[in-house]
């Protein structure tokens, strides 16, 4: 009697461990949860860079205030409609693809003369030159950083960071800069 | 009754939103036809046929652990830590969990099928108040802390983070012609997934995170990933804190 007792148990004690895990099939894989950690490494933004502005910087080149412009004005080359300066193209070939090339699509956030649907997150950039460096409270330098890399002058910045990220390289920084500083109040 | 409410609700949201939208008087008139008549219902509809097949509401309830009358206001605190699922998840990786379960085939997470279903079920939880909450546990209180760091981080070619345009010291501003939406105000949290009429389709909330990633030229997370859905958290808490009821699926341009 007691024996049978004892097995019983045993056969219940099989019955009930099966029935659980017929029942609760592991389901923490069932789903997808893609891992997304290296694609963040990747992404990852380095450090507040300071830069010089470089002695080849030729601020009053207007084929460089040209590409400047351009930059300026558009988002991509896929986007922008107009032919783009001499030294700027709309595709570049990455890893044999081709591929829109990125501007800055600083009209995005500032307005500036000639601007078409300027937000105004930054400051309007309309004539600069004349309110801030005849003034003198800004020069070529400060304007190259900010564009370069705007958190060496304030680390919170809600602007592009173009340089650090090598978005642009630093011919096209002193292009950029070249026309935020150019006078644009008569036509050239 | 409930489809009349959920209009109202649709209306309220319209309403608020109003001024966000830079848009043509066509558009805008397009826009009015759209809110009698959201494109997005028959998407909604067809991902009521598919969670059908998976048993319905009765075998939500069942898998979740939760009563068929609880049902809204569970939905309604998503993403959440499901202890099956040893995770916290969204919606749709529940759904994922469903099917396997039931030896389905598990629709992918970035497909219309999985999108139109989502959008149903969330829609079960129409007119609730968002009530994610996140320090339930330790997992959600994690999700939440790597959403936010996520959304902090700036990265990409521009250097940029969600926050470089959604942070409270900008949200208002114009981007573009398009004013920057405050995420908590607009009740993003509430209104995905929704029918994007520039997009003419369901889009989820991680779907509509992937297109400002890709704008702003930030690496696209995948969806369901960890810090995907940790921006869902960190996203829909701020729904909750400005009082947002659900109201699936919504309308934006
Ligand atoms: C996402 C928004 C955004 C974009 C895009 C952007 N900026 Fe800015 N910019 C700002 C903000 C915000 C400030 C002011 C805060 C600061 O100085 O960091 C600023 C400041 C500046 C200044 C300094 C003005 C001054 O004298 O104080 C310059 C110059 C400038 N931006 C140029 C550019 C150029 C060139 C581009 C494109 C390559 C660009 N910005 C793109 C947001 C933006
Ligand atoms: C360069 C600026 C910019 C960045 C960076 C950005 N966004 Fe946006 N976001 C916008 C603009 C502008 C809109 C509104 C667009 C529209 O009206 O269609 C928007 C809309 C949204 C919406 C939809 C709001 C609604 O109607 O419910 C969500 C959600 C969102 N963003 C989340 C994010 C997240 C998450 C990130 C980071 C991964 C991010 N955004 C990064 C500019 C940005």
């Amino acid at each position: 009697m007691k024996m049978s007792i004892r097995r019983f148990t045993q056969f219940l004690a099989v019955a009930l461990t099966t029935s659980v895990t017929l029942y609760a099939t592991d389901l923490s894989k069932a789903y997808d949860m893609p891992d997304a950690t290296k694609i963040l490494k990747q992404d990852k933004l380095a450090k507040p860079t300071k830069f010089k502005m470089p002695k080849s910087c030729n601020l009053d080149d207007l084929e460089a205030i040209a590409r400047g412009k351009y930059i300026f004005h558009n988002l991509n080359g896929k986007k922008a409609k107009a032919k783009p300066p001499k030294g700027l193209v709309k595709f570049i070939t990455k890893n044999g693809k081709k591929k829109p090339k990125q501007f800055g699509n600083c009209v995005a956030c500032h307005n500036i003369e000639g601007a078409k649907g300027a937000g105004n997150i930054g400051p309007d950039l309309t004539n600069y030159k004349k309110l801030f460096i005849d003034t003198k409270a800004r020069d070529a330098k400060f304007v190259y950083q900010k564009i370069a890399d705007a958190r060496i002058d304030n680390p919170k910045t809600h602007m592009t960071i173009n340089l650090t990220t090598k978005l642009f390289n630093k011919s096209e920084i002193c292009d950029l800069t070249a026309y935020v500083i150019s006078d644009k109040s008569k036509k050239k | 009754m409930k489809r009349v409410l959920f209009s109202f609700a649709l209306l309220a949201t319209m309403a608020t939103a109003g001024e966000q939208f830079a848009m043509s008087d066509a558009d805008r008139a397009m826009y009015k036809e759209m809110l009698e008549n959201n494109p997005a219902d028959i998407f909604v509809e067809e991902g009521g046929e598919l969670f059908e097949e998976l048993g319905d509401e009765k075998a939500l309830a069942k898998f979740l652990g939760v009563k068929e009358k609880d049902l809204p206001k569970y939905i309604a605190g998503f993403p959440r830590y499901v202890k099956k699922l040893k995770n916290v998840v969204g919606l749709d990786q529940v759904l994922q969990a469903m099917q396997v379960e039931q030896k389905k085939k598990k629709y992918k997470l970035k497909s219309g099928k999985m999108f139109a279903m989502l959008a149903y079920v969330k829609s079960l939880a129409n007119d609730e108040v968002v009530n994610i909450d996140i320090n339930a546990d330790k997992h959600i209180k994690a999700s939440y802390n790597l959403g936010k760091k996520v959304f902090m981080t700036p990265r990409g070619g521009r250097g940029l983070s969600c926050n470089s345009c959604h942070s409270s010291d900008i949200v208002g501003q114009v981007l573009r012609t398009q004013p920057l939406p405050d995420l908590g105000k607009v009740g993003s949290g509430a209104t995905w997934p929704a029918y994007r009429m520039t997009k003419s389709s369901l889009r989820t909330l991680q779907r509509r995170f992937q297109g400002c990633m890709k704008n702003a030229l930030l690496k696209v997370l995948p969806i369901g990933s960890k810090e995907m859905v940790g921006l869902e958290v960190y996203v829909t808490n701020l729904a909750k804190k400005e009082k947002k009821k659900i109201a699936i699926p919504g309308l934006k341009r």
